[in-house]
C-alpha cells in the first residue's frame, strides 16, 4: 500500500500495526484467506534454518541452529562415571534445557519458564525413544567405568517453535561429538586424556586409540504445525503461536518412520485427514534438515 | 611457571604484556529483546539482552521517580572447563550481578524513566578470563541498541601483574596464577571511574600503573564500541532510506 506522500504512507503504517496488536486474529484471518502469511511465507514453508557446528571449543560436541529468529545453543561434555549395576556396559545421558531471561520478555528471572520443562521432557522421551544413540558405545571398561554425556541446550533467542529448534541442536551436536581419549592412571580410575603424553606415563593401553565419533542411528527431526479452522500453519513464529493455541508436533526419523506425536488439547479438534497431513508436511521438512545437516558436516570435515 | 617469557617478553598465548585480546562486537542477536548485544573478548564471549524501559512487575519495588535497574548473570553450564552445577544463585554470580547492576545504573538517566523497569540479562556463552569486562561492554552496546539514555558509554577491562610486568586483558590462566587482577571501567568522554575491584596485596606505586593500564584498556574498548555503534546506526539509515 504505497502512498505517494510520505506522512500518509506513515500514518497508514501505524493504522496497519495497531490493527494488529488490537485485532490480531482477524488480521491473520484476512492473510489466511489468500494462503499467505504476514512474513510472506506461504502456509506449508518452514522459516530459513542454519546449523553452525562447533561454536564452544570447550565442549566435546556442540551445534548452534537457528530457525528464524528461534537460536538454540547446545553442548555436550562428557565425564567419566561409575555404570549402574543393572547395565553394566551401557553409558548415560542426561538432557538439560534451559532458557535463559535473555531469551524472550516473557521469561522471569528466578522462575523458570513453564515450557521449558515441558520441552526438556519431551526432548528426553524423544531422544530414547529414537534409539539414535546406542548406549553400549558409550562404555569404557565393561562395569567400571563409562562416559556420562551432559548435553545442555540453552535458548539464545524464543520465536516460536522452540521444540524443533532445540531437537535439532541436540541431533547437530551428537554429530559432532568426539570422544576424547582416555587411559587409566595409576589408583584405577580412568582420566581423559588431552594432547599428547609420553609412553611411560601411561599405565595401562589407550581404551581407545584415537578420538571417535558415535555411529548414530537414524536421526529424529520434527515440526510443528498450527491448527487454526480448516488451515494448517507449519513452522509458527511466536506470535502466530499467541493467538493461535492448538499445536502438532510430529518426529519422524530419517527412515520415515513415525516417532512421536504430540498434540496437548488446544481449541481446535484434528481428524485424521488432519493428522496425516502434518505427517506429510513433516516428511519434506524431514527431507529439507537431512540435507542442511549433512552439508554442514561435509563443511566441517573438509576443515 | 613462566606468564612472561623473559627473553622474549611475549605472554603464555604470545600476546605482549600491554597488548589486550581480540575484541569482537555485535549489535541485535537477540530477536525478542529491546536491545541486545553479543561482545567476545579473546575467547571469552558473553551476550547481554535489555527489556525496558517496562512496567514495573513487583509493585512494591517501584520507584516513583526514577526506574529501577535489575540485572542478572547467568553461566551456561558448558562455559567453564568443567561442567558447573549451579549456573545461577551461587555467590559468585549473585556478586557480579550486583556489580553490573550498579555500575550500570550509575550511567543511565534513570530520572528520566519514573515508575518503570530496566532489565539486563547477561549470558557467558564461553569464559575464558574477564567475564566481568565482558559483561559491562556487552550491557553498554545492549542498552545504545535499546536506545536507552545514559549519560555516557561504560567500558571495563581487567589488569594484572605477574614475573614483574603489568599485563593486560587477563585470559583465565593468568587469572588463575594468584597475582593481583585489577577489574576498572569507565564512564569513557568523561573520563571518571565507575568501578574499580581488586584482590590480592600490590605495592602503591605498583597499583597505580597497573590501574592506569586497566584504564588505557578500557579506552581501547570504548574506541572499539563507538565504531561499532556508529556502523550499525549506518545501516539502519540505509535500512530507513529504502
Amino acid at each position: 500500500m504505497e502512498s505517494s506522500e510520505g506522512t500518509g504512507g506513515l500514518s497508514g503504517e501505524i493504522e496497519v500495526e495497531a490493527y494488529r496488536r488490537l485485532f490480531p486474529l482477524p488480521f491473520y484471518e484476512r492473510h489466511l484467506l489468500e494462503s499467505v502469511r504476514p512474513d510472506a511465507r506461504p502456509l506449508n514453508r518452514a522459516r530459513d534454518t542454519t546449523i553452525a557446528l562447533g561454536p564452544v571449543a570447550s565442549a566435546d560436541g556442540s551445534a548452534l541452529v537457528k530457525i528464524g529468529d528461534t537460536t538454540m545453543l547446545a553442548a555436550i561434555k562428557l565425564e567419566v562415571m561409575t555404570p549402574s549395576t543393572d547395565a553394566p556396559d551401557e553409558g548415560s545421558l542426561a538432557i538439560e534445557f534451559q532458557m535463559p531471561p535473555i531469551c524472550s520478555p516473557s521469561v522471569r528471572p528466578g522462575r523458570p519458564a513453564e515450557v521449558a520443562s515441558v520441552i526438556s521432557k519431551q526432548l528426553s522421551d524423544v531422544m530414547m525413544s529414537s534409539e539414535m544413540i546406542n548406549l553400549k558405545e558409550l562404555s569404557l571398561i565393561s562395569g567400571k567405568a563409562a562416559w556420562m554425556a551432559y548435553l545442555d541446550i540453552y535458548c539464545l533467542s524464543a520465536d516460536g517453535c522452540l521444540f524443533d529448534a532445540a531437537l535439532l541442536s541436540a541431533i547437530a551436536a551428537f554429530s559432532h561429538l568426539q570422544i576424547p581419549l582416555v587411559s587409566v592412571n595409576d589408583d584405577g580410575r580412568v582420566i581423559a586424556v588431552f594432547g599428547e603424553l609420553p609412553e611411560a606415563k601411561l599405565k595401562l593401553e589407550l581404551v581407545n586409540k584415537e578420538k571417535r565419533k558415535l555411529s548414530l542411528g537414524s536421526k529424529p527431526f520434527s515440526l510443528t504445525c498450527i491448527l487454526h479452522e480448516e488451515y494448517i500453519l507449519a513452522d509458527p513464529n511466536a506470535e502466530e503461536e499467541s493467538i493461535m493455541d492448538t499445536f502438532v508436533t510430529v518426529v519422524l526419523d530419517s527412515l520415515g518412520q513415525l516417532v512421536s506425536i504430540y498434540k496437548p488439547g488446544g481449541a481446535a479438534l484434528a481428524n485424521m485427514s488432519t493428522i496425516k497431513a502434518c505427517i506429510a508436511l513433516t516428511k519434506s521438512r524431514v527431507k529439507e534438515l537431512n540435507n542442511i545437516l549433512s552439508e554442514s558436516l561435509s563443511e566441517m570435515e573438509v576443515d | 611457571m613462566e606468564y612472561v617469557n623473559p627473553l622474549t617478553g611475549f605472554r603464555l598465548d604470545g600476546r605482549r604484556p600491554n597488548e589486550m585480546r581480540q575484541i569482537r562486537g555485535e549489535i541485535g542477536v537477540v530477536a525478542k529483546a529491546d536491545g541486545s548485544a553479543l561482545f567476545e573478548m579473546g575467547n571469552t564471549k558473553v551476550i547481554a539482552a535489555v527489556y525496558g524501559p517496562r512496567e514495573v512487575r513487583n509493585k512494591g519495588q517501584q520507584i516513583n521517580n526514577q526506574a529501577l535497574v535489575r540485572c542478572e548473570y547467568g553461566m551456561a553450564n558448558f562455559s567453564t572447563g568443567d561442567r558447573r552445577r549451579k549456573p545461577k544463585g551461587d555467590r559468585r554470580s549473585t556478586e557480579i550481578s550486583l556489580v553490573i547492576r550498579q555500575t550500570m545504573e550509575a550511567c543511565i538517566l534513570t530520572h528520566l524513566m519514573p515508575h518503570s523497569q530496566i532489565d539486563i540479562f547477561v549470558q557467558v556463552l564461553q569464559a575464558d578470563g574477564g567475564t566481568r569486562s565482558a559483561c559491562i561492554n556487552a550491557a553498554t552496546l545492549a542498552l545504545a541498541d535499546a536506545g536507552i539514555p545514559m549519560r555516557d558509554i561504560v567500558t571495563s577491562c581487567s589488569a594484572g601483574y605477574l614475573c614483574s610486568t603489568p599485563l593486560l586483558d587477563l585470559n583465565y590462566v593468568e587469572d588463575s596464577a594468584g597475582g593481583p587482577d585489577v577489574t576498572v571501567g569507565i564512564l569513557a568522554k568523561m573520563d571518571k571511574v565507575t568501578l574499580l575491584q581488586m584482590d590480592a596485596k600490590l605495592p602503591m606505586d605498583i597499583f597505580e600503573n597497573v590501574m592506569q593500564l586497566a584504564i588505557e584498556g578500557c579506552k581501547a574498548v570504548a574506541h572499539y564500541i563507538r565504531e561499532v555503534l556508529l556502523e550499525h546506526t549506518k545501516q539502519l539509515e540505509c535500512h530507513r532510506g529504502a
